[in-house]
């Protein structure tokens, strides 16, 4: 132990500016895993608390299905018919309204049936079904001046939506979701700007998909055939959600990149390092120092700078990210901050290995004769 | 401990540059007894040196330290071997760069798998005897090259190796380190009862040895000569 230490000392320098090229680099995985997060929740954290197993569309829909998807009643009723599942009717849109304490929102309209195992229930004031077109919005509208006991008239439209509770966050891309009953949503989704829009207005009786609750999904081919539709798994269906495959590549792309440039920076050094040090680790090996020995000693070395420098990067991407707060869609929850790091620093590790071949070939002969 | 060349056989390099340094030597050196190796440059002295520290492992014949063979150990072995066994102080490049001088000597302890805290005060009179004692602290980069031979040299006598491998000893030094230099090493082969073999050009050196070795005896290159032993 004492030999790799007092070469740490030794060398301090150098090992600081290794450590602090570890850190930024490693803060970077941190912030780039942030908002990979923050972002992946931003854009279907209301499709992941759907207390669903799949979801089925109609098959016309090939790309954003949750947009152009549209199924019918007589669909909804055979989907109902069939044994060990439970479907409920899921409409999704887009739209804005504003107060009438004049917040103007966006939001994601989820329609689902008051009751059914879709319906979200409040936090705080009232469940849905309580009030004609009474709404149940997420705690993001509320961050953005929405209350229990406004209401929400949707632009264009002129449909007026009271706010009757207010469950937990739910978003769906990038916009702050709003539950509101499914004949609701139909309403606000087929009625026409100018044209009747009240509760008797006639609008198609569709909806955007069918969410599913299955035993299991053996049986949902046969179904989707006889019925017209196509039906996958809930987390597939995160793909419907506008721009969530596009961020996903981008996201992916960069840590992929990071995760290549880790071990490279840290090979590069250590390589550099062993290139220098040859004389040393020459005259280790004539004082007896096995080879393992000397790996050992390279290993620890590259762990302190591989270990500490991610370690401070980390605290520094959490640090970040209590810096930005809300103000984008940054989340970091420990597990993945550790994960992230936890996968920098081994493959920041395996960057060391790429000079170990060189540490166990020091020659010490090279002490006898040799004039450095 | 002795340590004992059979027909020791090393041919250096490769092709046509392969040349042969030790032919068929055999020689044999006693505890507690120092052995000056002389010869010009060229003569294997060096050579000899790595085959007896098992650095080197010879072509063909035996090296024997105690009566083993160390031609016959692996790799790892002979590392264990020098490191338990060996004290080395060579020509040049003894320290390691950033250490203090003291530390040189703790890394040694801690790669012999001792416990440097244990042998601080030992080292750090060893360091006074071979005349650093007023620089424990400084780095290697700041000693001049007599001082760094004399802290190597305190590093090999640290740990009472079995045998003591001296390459040049006072190649860096001026006339009176020089003197205090060999006297230490002939104090401590006789005080510790090592085997101590001195490469030198010195004649000084060879005046101190018990015994002087001539390479152009021992590899027949002058003589025709292809043994020497020691009593």
């Amino acid at each position: 132990m004492l030999l790799p230490l007092l070469e740490l000392r030794a060398a301090r320098g150098r090992f600081v500016l290794m450590g602090t090229v570890v850190l930024l680099v490693a803060a970077l995985v941190g912030t780039v895993s942030g908002f990979t997060t923050g972002l992946t929740d931003d854009t279907v954290s209301a499709l992941r608390r759907l207390p669903a197993t799949h979801v089925a569309f109609s098959p016309d829909a090939k790309t954003d299905q949750f947009a152009r998807s549209l199924v019918d009643e007589r669909t909804l009723r055979g989907w109902r018919g069939q044994d060990g599942l439970e479907a409920a009717p899921l409409g999704v849109s887009l739209t804005r309204g504003t107060s009438d304490r004049g917040a103007e929102v966006d939001m994601a309209a989820f329609g689902v049936e008051p009751g059914s195992f879709l319906d979200p229930g409040a936090d705080r004031g009232a469940p849905l079904g309580t009030e004609p077109d009474g709404i149940v919005i997420s705690q993001d509208l509320v961050d953005e001046g929405l209350r229990v006991g406004d209401t929400v008239v949707v632009d264009r439209l002129g449909i007026k939506l009271p706010v009757t509770g207010v469950t937990g966050h739910s978003a769906y891309g990038h916009v702050p979701v709003a539950y509101l009953p499914v004949d609701t949503w139909q309403r606000l989704r087929f009625s026409t700007p100018g044209a009747p829009a009240g509760p008797s207005a006639e609008v198609p009786r569709q909806y955007s998909a069918i969410a599913l609750r299955a035993d299991d999904g053996a049986g949902l081919t046969g179904t989707d055939r006889e019925l017209g539709t196509r039906t996958v798994p809930l987390k597939d269906s995160y793909a419907a959600a506008p721009g969530y495959s596009g961020e996903r590549i981008t996201m992916t792309s960069i840590q992929a990149f990071l995760y290549v440039i880790g071990p490279l920076v840290v090979g590069s050094f250590f390589s550099v390092w062993t290139v220098q040090r040859q004389p040393e680790l020459a005259l280790l090996r004539a004082l007896g120092a096995s080879r393992r020995r000397l790996l050992g000693h390279t290993l620890l070395q590259a762990g302190v700078v591989v270990v500490a420098g991610t370690a401070a990067g980390g605290a520094l991407a959490a640090g970040i990210g209590l810096l930005v707060g809300g103000a984008v869609p940054f989340s970091l929850p420990a597990a993945t901050l550790l994960t992230a790091l936890a996968a920098f620093a081994l493959v920041g590790l395996a960057g060391t290995a790429l000079t170990l071949r060189r540490v166990t070939r020091s020659d010490p002969m090279t002490m006898l004769g040799a004039n450095r | 401990m002795s340590l004992e060349l059979s027909d020791v056989t090393v041919a250096l390099g490769s092709g046509d540059a392969r040349t042969t340094v030790l032919d068929g030597v055999c020689a044999r050196f006693s505890p507690g007894t120092v052995t000056a190796l002389v010869g010009p440059s060229g003569s294997g002295k060096s050579t000899l040196l790595a085959v007896a520290g098992a650095l080197l492992r010879p072509d063909d014949g035996q090296v024997l330290l105690d009566g083993r063979d160390l031609a016959a150990l692996g790799d790892s072995q002979r590392a264990r071997v020098r490191r338990e066994h060996i004290g080395y102080m060579f020509q040049s490049g003894n320290l390691l760069s950033g250490l203090t001088a003291v530390e040189q000597l703790l890394a040694a302890a801690s790669i012999a798998g001792r416990r440097p805290r244990r042998l601080r005060h030992r080292a750090e009179e060893l360091l006074a005897a071979v005349g650093v004692g007023h620089r424990l602290t400084h780095r290697a980069e700041q000693l001049s090259g007599g001082e760094r031979q004399r802290v190597a040299l305190a590093r090999a006598l640290l740990l009472a190796p079995a045998l003591l491998l001296v390459d040049e000893p006072t190649a860096a030094v001026d006339r009176s380190q020089a003197g205090t230099l060999t006297e230490l090493i002939a104090a401590s082969t006789h005080e510790h009862g090592c085997v101590t073999v001195v490469a030198t050009h010195d004649p000084a050196v060879s005046e101190v040895a018990d015994h002087r070795l001539d390479m152009a005896a021992l590899t027949g290159a002058a003589t025709g000569a292809r043994r020497a032993d020691q009593p």
